[in-house]
């Protein structure tokens, strides 16, 4: 199917029916996904799909109306529903399209051989993967190993003139180990993702991590309820970061609903703490030419030595706040509007080696595990589930679960005192081994 | 391309469908013709029975134990209404098709959007060949069943105005601004869908069915002094709009307006072991997380989850007794049929703290050599089904709530959950307040500010030692993979000595 023509004719459709604005936002692509357990095969999943989200603009007024089903009839509703819906809401003068016609240039999103890896090799893989994980002592079962990937193609035309597109492909493998000794049951899981199959790390890697995982928190021991040092594993950043994406959330920051929305050129976290937003990164998993309506991305401090620098925005919230749009327009894909998110949103590397953190540290947890929805980003609070690694005058001393850690984001953010040089920009969101320097922990 | 969608009005859709071709894609048909054809959102969503026959064929064609065709159309409407604007309005037109094989153990899937001959028999073919172990199976002759529906509609939601769900919104956001100054913001958001199902398998099951939704979130945004709270309100039905009659938006606005406000005042929550009282209703989350998940068969099977091996022992208090029930009417958690064709019913999980059953899908069944529970769900066309729970709960006890409390020296009183979730291999399971207060000497106290609580699933049902006689529901979204409508339910219930992830050390 020519994409670019069916988006083309919508536009020109949406006109001819009165809309002052119109964009096509047109998403296809394909999957793959198959999972492994106990080397027999569990699932194969394969499809290609796609669908077109239309925002149309009639006097001030958005309206939207996603379909999956190109026929003729089928995208003439899907106009008329737009342009009806657009009619009953409420004027806003901050509705408007992009017209920046520049693409940046990001190399890397997509790898074309991908499609022509055998099946058999990527069945392999996940074999592989998840017999290496059961071949480690103390490994007892397998949770099963995945391999997926999917390639896609983004098509955004408005009535303003823009025509872009561009391809994507990502592939994935992991694997679940589960360690157990007499009542005992613990499980690791690892995987890898990266946009070419090419850099997709060496299975024993992926299986031996997940293996540790299991393994080294066996035998845990209670702590009693205290305040002490939190070190933050790179696989627990979300639970810093998550809030504060939240909260420099340009229309969360216009609601008087983020707890940084008064912080703009404020001290909010340590000094060593700098905060990256980069769409360009080369072969990042969140990078892109251009965001979810066609707004050129770029790479920016939102964060630097612990000032708050930018929000984050889309073209409607930086029309409303008087700004330009960062390019941080976001969708969920083709049946979404475009919202406000990051691209690869990183805490930039400190200088000390994960283990001169650990060795640094008198009496704390290393945290390998959060659960719970990170820092609240209306207030900035923050409790969370933890589990991880008891260190005791320097050392790992013993596992710990079944542990909370608490706090402000305030608290945590400025109680960074040590920071890894440990940062993996595969991950899109991501940060260096951090050590919080004391922190409220729930226990016994 | 054959087109296997002919509608209620073939001829006229034909001479339309001519029409536009003529034009391209320029509407050569008057706007009141377009109108008359294409507003049909209710129409049924129509294959032919001899195409699903002919995909269930092609699909076991390399063998298997088990096939079916999953078709799907589903139109929605969403309505954002914040800051006092009505802010966007999203409506979505989606339908394909989702064709699985099972042979053995393994499950072979491939879906489509083009609900033509050639697509569905194509994903029939990907999905065949995951079948190596020989074994053939005939698909039997399919003959079109009628179940009980659990899902009565008083307004359907094709015929009523966008208006009407519009005032709706205005009348929510009202009463939340109107509620208390400090409430600063409120955002309402409608959303409703009808999904049309069309399952046909190889056992010669072949059921269709329109399902309505309503989903309806207010929340709204207090500020005092040096902190501001955010609260929320949900309600879900699948039902018309009606549901609206029996919970009125006024009161949910409210609700939301009055967590809020109370939590403006909220002081560091406690850290530690204690006791903690969870309110009737949502709070059934608990169990939903801690319980429900560990006891979907997919883990059992595998051989991988926290209650293999534990079928007729005893594993909870003797007062506790749950239930996972996909046809209490109208629930969110509800349907006539389960999306692979299993009848809903009443499955009570646990009974008086002996593991009775697990919920299955119809591969989990087969490996378990179970009976099939109704838990087989999706959440589109684009997933195949995997065991979900429905609407969850503790059954009723004997205590009074204000006992209950009165009975407690002191710990946490947890109004309402934000959500959590758990390991199912582990069963460690966390879950965040979102309204707590203390309870000192018997008595609810202060607010403070949401904590999270955690434990294990094994450990914690043992640890619930006072079961109210209120047993209430709410409904949420549940993820696992995929997202499934759901209902969690529970009287106020207490459990004795869970960590809770308070910032104020005990004294």
């Amino acid at each position: 199917m020519d994409y670019r023509a069916i988006a083309e004719q919508v536009i020109k459709i949406c006109k001819q029916k009165g809309a002052d604005q119109a964009e096509a936002y047109l998403a296809s692509g394909r999957e793959l996904s198959l999972e492994v357990r106990n080397g027999k095969i569990e699932s194969i999943q394969e499809a290609s799909s796609y669908g077109l989200g239309l925002r149309v603009i009639s006097g001030h007024k958005l309206g939207f109306a996603y379909v999956n089903d190109f026929r003729p009839e089928s995208l003439e509703e899907t106009v008329r529903r737009a342009l009806d819906f657009a009619r009953i809401l409420t004027a806003d003068e901050n509705n408007v399209l992009p017209d920046d016609p520049a693409m940046t240039e990001v190399r890397g999103l997509y790898d074309p051989g991908l499609s022509q890896i055998p099946l058999d090799r990527k069945i392999a893989l996940a074999r592989e993967v998840e017999s290496l994980a059961l071949k480690v002592k103390g490994i007892t079962r397998s949770e099963g190993a995945r391999y997926g990937e999917s390639e896609s193609e983004i098509v955004l035309a408005n009535s303003l003139g823009l025509v872009k597109s561009y391809k994507s492909s990502g592939c994935g493998f992991g694997v679940g180990a589960i360690a157990e000794k007499g009542e005992q049951k613990s499980s690791g899981y690892e995987s890898c993702q990266r946009r070419f199959f090419a850099d997709l790390k060496p299975p024993a890697e992926v299986a031996k991590r997940a293996a540790d995982l299991a393994l080294e928190m066996l035998d845990p021991r209670p702590v009693k309820t205290q305040r002490a040092a939190v070190i933050l594993d790179p696989d627990v950043a979300f639970a810093i970061l998550g809030g504060i994406i939240q909260a420099i959330n340009g229309e969360r920051v216009l609601q008087g609903a983020s707890f940084l929305g008064k912080k703009l050129g404020q001290k909010i976290a340590s000094e060593l703490i700098t905060i990256i937003d980069d769409g360009t990164l080369e072969k990042g998993l969140a990078s892109a030419p251009f965001d979810g309506e066609g707004v050129p991305t770029q790479k920016r401090p939102v964060v630097e030595n612990g000032i708050l620098k930018g929000f984050l925005y889309n073209t409607y919230a930086a029309r409303r706040a008087g700004v330009k749009s960062t390019g941080n327009a976001s969708r969920g894909g083709f049946d979404s509007l475009p919202g406000i998110g990051p691209h690869n949103f990183y805490i930039a590397a400190g200088k000390m080696k994960p283990e001169e953190i650990i060795a640094a540290t008198d009496r704390g947890v290393l945290v390998k595990e959060v659960t719970g929805y990170g820092i609240n980003p209306v207030n900035g609070n923050f409790s969370g589930g933890a589990a991880g690694l008891w260190i005791e005058n320097g050392k790992i001393a013993f596992p710990v679960k079944g542990i909370t850690i608490a706090g402000t984001a305030e608290e945590m953010l400025n109680g960074i005192d040590m920071l890894g040089n440990d940062l993996d920009l595969n991950r899109s969101r991501t940060a260096p081994t951090l050590r919080i320097k004391s922190l409220q922990i729930g226990g016994e | 391309m054959k087109d296997v969608f002919p509608g209620l009005q073939p001829i006229n859709r034909r001479k339309f469908l001519s029409l536009g071709l003529q034009g391209g894609l320029a509407l050569a048909a008057t706007p009141v013709l377009v109108r008359s054809l294409l507003a049909g959102e209710g129409q049924k969503l129509q294959v032919p029975d001899e195409l699903l026959k002919k995909a269930l064929a092609a699909a076991l064609k390399r063998g298997g134990d088990f096939a079916d065709v999953y078709v799907e159309n589903r139109v929605s409407r969403s309505l954002l209404l914040e800051e006092g604007r009505f802010k966007s309005a999203v409506f979505g037109l989606i339908r394909g098709a989702g064709v699985r094989v099972i042979d053995g153990d393994k499950t072979g899937y491939a879906y489509t959007d083009e609900l033509t001959e050639e697509k569905i028999l194509r994903a029939a073919e990907v999905a065949s060949f995951i079948a190596t172990s020989g074994k053939k199976t005939q698909p039997l002759a399919l003959k079109e069943q009628k179940r009980p529906s659990y899902i009565r509609v008083k307004i359907p939601l094709q015929e009523v105005a966008d208006a009407r769900r519009m005032e709706i919104m205005k009348r929510a956001h009202e009463a939340a601004l109107g509620y208390d100054q400090r409430i600063k913001m409120a955002s309402i958001d409608y959303y409703d869908e009808i999904r049309d199902r069309i399952i046909a398998t190889s056992e010669g099951v072949l059921l269709r069915s329109s399902l309505p939704l309503i989903f309806f979130i207010v929340q709204t945004l207090a500020v005092g002094n040096n902190t501001s709270h955010m609260g929320r309100e949900r309600l879900s039905r699948h039902a018309g709009l009606e549901m609206f009659d029996e919970l009125p938006p006024e009161k949910a606005a409210r609700e939301a307006a009055r967590e809020s406000v109370v939590m403006l005042e909220a002081r560091e929550a406690p850290a530690g072991k204690m006791d903690v009282v969870i309110q009737n209703g949502w709070g059934g989350v608990l169990v939903h997380e801690a319980v429900g998940h560990p006891l979907e068969a997919d883990n059992i099977s595998r051989e991988t989850g926290a209650f293999v091996g534990k079928l007729g022992q005893k594993v909870a208090a003797d007062i506790f007794t749950m239930v996972d029930d996909g046809s209490l009417p109208n629930f969110r958690g509800t349907t006539d049929f389960d999306d692979e064709g299993t009848q809903m019913k009443k499955n009570v999980l646990i009974e008086n703290g002996v593991l009775v059953k697990y919920m299955t899908d119809v591969l989990s069944a087969k490996q378990l050599k179970m009976e099939r529970t109704g838990n087989g769900r999706r959440e589109s066309f684009r997933y195949y089904p995997i065991p979900r729970m429905t609407n969850t709960y503790i059954e009723k006890g004997k205590d009074k709530p204000e006992d209950i409390v009165a009975s407690t020296k002191s710990g946490l009183y947890v109004q309402s959950l934000s959500g959590g979730s758990v390991n199912p291999t582990t069963g460690v399971f966390n879950f965040t307040c979102r309204e707590a207060y203390l309870i000192e000497d018997g008595k609810k106290t202060v607010p403070v500010r949401g904590a999270t609580l955690i434990g294990s699933c094994l450990d914690i049902i043992t640890k619930i030692d006072a079961v109210g006689n209120d047993l209430d529901f709410g409904p949420g979204i549940c993820g696992k993979g995929q997202s499934a409508e759901v209902t969690a339910g529970q009287p106020t219930v207490r459990i004795r000595g869970i960590t809770v992830g308070g910032t104020r050390q005990r004294g």
